[in-house]
């Protein structure tokens, strides 16, 4: 099936294929969504810690910080081989986006503490940088910060011993951590499709002390593009590897199933249908590859395009593939208990994270061409 | 009263029925989030339309029905569905009933079509097995003659609200070496409360038990439990549709998820975006045609004719755009798309992901969408093989 072609010549990516492999021995994927869904969202300690245990969550800190020290080319291999094995802990954001934002924040003790803690499992440090009704500000008060406002759609937050909160302050925008404890900080939590939980986290003049800045304006918000821009590229790898596996799950079952005296994969119709899914799927590699090949090689810009191209074809596919497969399981694909529909749960979720399809889309354009969308 | 409800005009009628419906259904019950209440859910409602005597729109009068033509029928389910109110656990009245009518005894009709009416007897409908879904032909739960009782063994699947039901009427296999594997199939109709029988819900996609396994392990059932003769009960199992195929292609999921649509996308502004204004007239003017498509077939029927194959090509478009719309739905909710929950719109709670999910079964159910292009590939456009 599909998946992500790129040089190996050490072999690291296929070690760290095999980890994964492994590892969703001891942890399958799809029991551990069921059982944390029965949980009411929350993720499960032990998996996560697993997870470090292995160096996935530090996998981009570099080594003194206590990472791994690799890049992106293995953490797009890595979040591909979680998405086939539906994996669906909050990689993008407890990891890929966190360690995005420590790994260049001001050198300094907050900075390594975290960095390490992240590394290690011991802490679970969760971005927090969608605005919600109210944005986040940042207000000097006697030597600390004094933040109010409230940011959406944070991954994982009763897990969370510390937030990294994107904050506006009279600069520009600022990066902090806050303890998940402190007081002035209130959770609530909804329901996600794939049985996550997301929450929104309102700060009422929560006190926050200075040294708990990770960087200021100027650097912060280049800091986010980057994060944003790592997310995405994992993201889109996610869905490609869970596009792929959803695609060779209804390969095996349209090939096992029997009516009509055949198995429903020999019809022409079927047939015809799962080889435009495996297009797709197919198309999707090719993306994710063409964006790890660009960040690698080329302009900050260009690779910005390449990675919204990424995230849009990949997201798109899994959905259309999951979507599509639980449609070829028949009643058994709109069962609870058939995996099919955990993948398109999956698949949904990552898909309208960090920007749908269509308005990565739009947004490639107006990048490349300059042309805005005209409002009427 | 009228003594004959196909003598009033159309218009007449669907302002007599519409006005007692809204009057009589009660507003908890209307636009409920389920699209299978379980009888208890509904049964006041189900009581008040036996009382007025509009619970069995297609059923001869003489039986307590309606005695509804096809035109009439049509009017008495778009009321139905404008007005909100909520599917009722409906296989007694839409299928057993008919199928008693054209197939039953006397005595089975006397004795099992009042209770349907009292509520006494919930139905379910036990076709598919494990091993027969598109091909149901191929279906292999046995009844063995054993003096007067037929002994039945097997199991059933995706029975629709079997764990509400005390009776179902099952297909059977009673030869197995019927040498077209249609012939040595009969319907009949079983207490679900006999001993051996076992029924297990199963969740489905929105986390809802809808339908369930049913198990039949050495049931007893009379030799008068049997409809139509025996072996022949093919013939009876496929024609109890009849018109009412044409509601499987009916606009009313895509009516109510557009206007869903509609609200989840005024209360974000989407109006004011180009792009999706323009995919909104595209699924406003698909769902628009298919209200004209349908018309096609509804005069048909209200000629008093018969409906051919082409009457899938309904079924197939109604249930896709469903999906589109609900699909179109998750676009417009943004990163809100991630939630299960109902999102907000203004004051209105709006089920984007309990549509989206749903609208993933109908493509499915009452002969998958690629059966029905099998029927019209070979029925409508005599294809070869
Ligand atoms: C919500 C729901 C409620 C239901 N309620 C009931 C009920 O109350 N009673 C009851 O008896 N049954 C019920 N069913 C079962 C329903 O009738 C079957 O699901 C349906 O007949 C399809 O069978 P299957 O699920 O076994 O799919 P399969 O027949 O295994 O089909 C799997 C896939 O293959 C495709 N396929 C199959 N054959 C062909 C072919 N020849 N050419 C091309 N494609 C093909 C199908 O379209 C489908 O996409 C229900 C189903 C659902 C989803």
């Amino acid at each position: 099936m599909p998946e992500l072609m790129l040089d190996d010549p050490d072999g690291t990516l296929v070690m760290l294929r095999d980890s994964v492999t492994g590892f969703a021995a001891r942890f399958p994927g799809a029991k551990a969504m069921r059982e944390r869904r029965g949980r009411g969202g929350t993720m499960d300690p032990l998996i996560w810690s697993a997870m470090a245990e292995a160096g996935w969550i530090g996998l981009l800190l570099p080594e003194e910080c206590g990472g791994a020290g690799l890049g992106l080319r293995e953490q797009a291999v890595l979040s591909e081989a979680l998405g086939r094995a539906l994996i669906a802990e909050p990689t993008g954001t407890a990891s890929v986006f966190a360690a995005t934002l420590l790994g260049g924040a001001s050198p300094g003790a907050e900075r390594s503490r975290l960095a390490a803690g992240v590394a290690s499992g011991e802490m679970v440090a969760v971005p927090a940088w969608t605005s919600g009704a109210k944005p986040v500000v940042a207000r000097s008060v006697n030597g600390s910060i004094a933040l109010s406002g409230e940011t959406r759609f944070v991954d994982a937050a009763r897990a969370a011993t510390d937030f990294l909160v994107v904050a506006q302050d009279a600069d520009g925008v600022m990066l902090l951590s806050v303890a998940a404890d402190a007081d002035g900080v209130t959770i609530s939590e909804r329901v996600g499709v794939d049985g996550s939980a997301l929450a929104t986290i309102s700060f009422s003049d929560c006190a926050v002390p200075a040294d708990r800045v990770l960087s200021r304006a100027n650097r912060s918000e280049e800091l986010l593009r980057q994060a944003i821009l790592h997310t995405r590229l994992a993201l889109a790898a996610e869905l490609t590897g869970l596009a792929s596996k959803a695609l060779e799950l209804t390969i095996a079952y349209t090939s096992d199933r029997v009516q009509f005296g055949k198995p429903i994969g020999s019809f022409q119709a079927i047939q015809h249908r799962l080889v435009d899914m495996w297009i797709e799927a197919e198309f999707a590699a090719a993306a994710v590859v063409n964006a790890v090949d660009s960040l690698q090689a080329d302009d900050v810009d260009t690779a910005e395009l390449a990675v919204l191209a990424a995230k849009a074809r990949a997201g798109e596919a899994a959905f259309s593939i999951c979507r599509r497969a639980v449609h070829l399981h028949g009643a058994m694909g709109y069962t609870d208990e058939c995996d099919i529909g955990l993948y398109l749960k999956r698949a949904i979720n990552l898909n309208a994270m960090l920007g749908q399809p269509e308005q990565l889309r739009l947004e490639f354009v107006e990048r490349e061409s300059g042309y805005r969308r005209g409002r009427t | 009263m009228a003594s004959d409800w196909n003598d009033i005009p159309d218009e007449e009628f669907r302002s007599i029925f519409r006005t007692w419906v809204d009057q009589n259904c009660p507003s908890h019950l209307r636009y409920m989030r389920k699209q299978r209440p379980l009888f208890n859910e509904v049964a006041v409602w189900y009581h008040a339309l036996a009382a007025k005597g509009w619970l069995a729109p297609t059923w001869p009068r003489q039986y307590g029905g309606m005695g509804l033509s096809a035109a009439k029928h049509m009017i008495y389910v778009e009321e139905w569905g404008r007005l909100g109110c909520p599917r009722i656990p409906d296989h007694g009245i839409g299928l057993v009933g008919p199928l008693l009518i054209e197939y039953g005894s006397e005595e089975q009709k006397a004795h099992y079509l009042p209770r349907i009416l009292s509520g006494e007897h919930v139905w379910c409908q036990g076709y598919s097995e494990p091993n027969a879904g598109s091909d149901l032909a191929s279906l292999q739960t046995s009844a063995v003659l054993d003096g007067d009782e037929f002994v039945v063994n097997g199991q059933k699947i995706w029975t629709t609200l079997a764990h509400c039901a005390n009776w179902i009427f099952v297909l059977v296999r009673t030869e197995r070496d019927a040498k077209v594997r249609q012939k040595g199939i009969t319907v009949l109709l079983l207490d679900l409360t006999s001993p051996g029988v076992r029924v297990r819900p199963i969740a489905n996609l929105r986390g809802e038990a809808d339908f369930c396994e049913v198990f039949f392990d050495n049931v007893r059932v009379p030799l008068k439990n049997l409809v139509g003769k025996i072996n022949e009960g093919w013939t009876v199992a496929k024609s109890v549709l009849g018109h009412e195929r044409i509601f499987l292609g009916a606009p009313t999921r895509p009516e109510y998820a557009l206007e869903r649509l509609r609200r989840l996308a005024d209360a974000r502004g989407a109006f004011e975006d180009p792009a999706f204004m323009s995919r909104f007239a595209r699924l406003r003017l698909d769902l628009y045609d298919l209200g004209s498509a349908f018309e096609r077939y509804a005069k048909v029927l209200r000629a008093g004719g018969e409906l051919g194959a082409g009457v899938s090509a309904l079924k197939i478009f109604t249930t896709e755009l469903y999906q589109r719309i609900t699909e179109e739905m998750l676009t417009v909710a943004g990163e809100e798309a991630r939630l299960a929950d109902d999102l907000a719109a203004g004051d209105v709670e709006i089920d984007a992901m309990n549509l989206f999910l749903d609208s993933r079964s109908p493509a499915i159910f009452g002969g998958s969408n690629e059966i029905q292009r099998n029927i019209l590939a070979k029925a409508v456009l005599r294809l070869p093989g």
